[in-house]
């Protein structure tokens, strides 16, 4: 992570070159039905006596007996070294390893990089391109250029007037007038026939 | 991937043809619609990695209506390269040279400007008159509508037709109506 903040600014397709893209997976699809904790070991390193490791040492005395008592799948290193700045070892159940610095961090921010590590799969962190992700896309299938079109289309001889022409939305005054007109002429023609 | 799984994809992501008749219609509205169709943005699976777009079939390029002023007003601007190569065409004078042009120009400039644009173009065909080739015809299978219904003139009416059109009033039998 320390790495990162080096790198000079660069598009997301520099980045994914570099980093690599993935869509959202989980690792043997876990969480649905059951839950399988991923990280199996932890390891807080620190220093007894730096003022680096304060923060560290005022997790482990309050801190870290909750976490340990909520996680009992997790394995809790604790690992004092003299004159070293404090870190956060996580292992994962598949191999992989995150190593975190704590140097000079409160135990509040230390609480909260345990909850990240503790949720992680081990797997590395790659830009998601998709939030979303499904195994069965569709029930109904997927679309088609075809779905809810006009069977007249796949016959019809193209260019086709009636499938080019704008659609008509009510009438217009002319049209009003001519109905008009021969109403008209129908009401008259009948007057004239009953006077004859 | 089975034969069903197969054919599902080439239905999904098949190239449909659509045919646009420009007969009087507005090129630069046109362009905003028929961008959509060649870049795909028309089809709910639509994603800008996702190449979808669809060909369209312009006919009667030639027969285009400008809005207001614009076949005197509006300018092409090209530039050979060379000193003094720098040369301003008006639209009518554009239109005469090629009666394509003005519609391949307007969807070009609507187009988002990315390495896809020449692409998207590529799925373009305009036709200055309504004859199209019958290898272009037979793979068309939809017609975008036009946006503004085309006005009839007066001299495409029968006579029958403009007889029966009611009258307001009738002029004087000895009224001379002046040319």
């Amino acid at each position: 992570m320390c790495l990162l903040w080096n790198l000079p600014k660069m598009s997301s397709r520099t980045w994914s070159l570099f980093w690599g893209s993935r869509f959202v997976k989980t690792p043997l699809q876990n969480g649905i039905g059951r839950y399988v904790q991923q990280l199996q070991r932890i390891t807080l390193k620190f220093c007894k006596t730096h003022g680096g490791s304060q923060g560290m040492r005022d997790y482990i005395e309050k801190e870290l007996i909750h976490f340990a008592k909520e996680n009992p799948g997790v394995v809790v290193y604790v690992k004092p070294r003299r004159h070293r700045s404090p870190c956060l070892k996580a292992e994962y159940l598949n191999g992989g390893e995150e190593y975190i610095s704590m140097h000079r961090l409160p135990a509040d921010d230390i609480v909260r990089w345990m909850a990240y590590l503790r949720g992680r799969s081990g797997y590395p962190t790659d830009r998601i391109r998709k939030d979303q992700h499904t195994d069965h896309p569709s029930i109904q299938g997927p679309w088609t250029p075809w779905l809810h079109r006009d069977p007249q289309t796949n016959v019809a001889q193209y260019p086709n007037e009636d499938l080019s022409c704008v659609e008509v939305m009510g009438r217009s005054a002319t049209e009003e007038l001519r109905e008009m007109f021969k109403k008209q002429k129908l009401v008259s023609s009948y007057k004239r026939s009953v006077e004859s | 991937m089975s034969a069903i799984r197969r054919v599902q994809q080439w239905a999904t992501f098949g190239r449909m043809w659509y045919l646009y008749d420009a007969k009087w219609q507005n090129p630069f509205d046109s362009a905003d619609k028929i961008k959509e169709y060649i870049s795909g943005t028309h089809k709910p699976i639509y994603h800008p990695l996702n190449d979808c777009g669809d060909h369209v079939v312009v006919i009667n390029s030639r027969h285009i209506a400008l809005p207001g002023m614009e076949w005197e007003r509006r300018v092409y601007f090209h530039h050979t390269g060379y000193p003094g190569g720098a040369s301003w065409t008006l639209a009518w004078e554009l239109h005469r040279k090629d009666p394509t042009l003005v519609v391949r120009k307007a969807v070009y400039s609507k187009l988002d400007k990315n390495l896809l644009r020449r692409g998207k173009m590529a799925r373009l065909h305009i036709f200055a008159d309504d004859e199209v080739p019958n290898s272009i015809l037979e793979n068309l299978s939809g017609q975008i509508r036009q946006l503004r219904a085309v006005p009839k003139r007066l001299d495409h009416y029968t006579d029958e037709e403009i007889k029966s059109f009611p009258r307001i009033f009738d002029w004087p039998k000895d009224y001379v109506i002046p040319n």
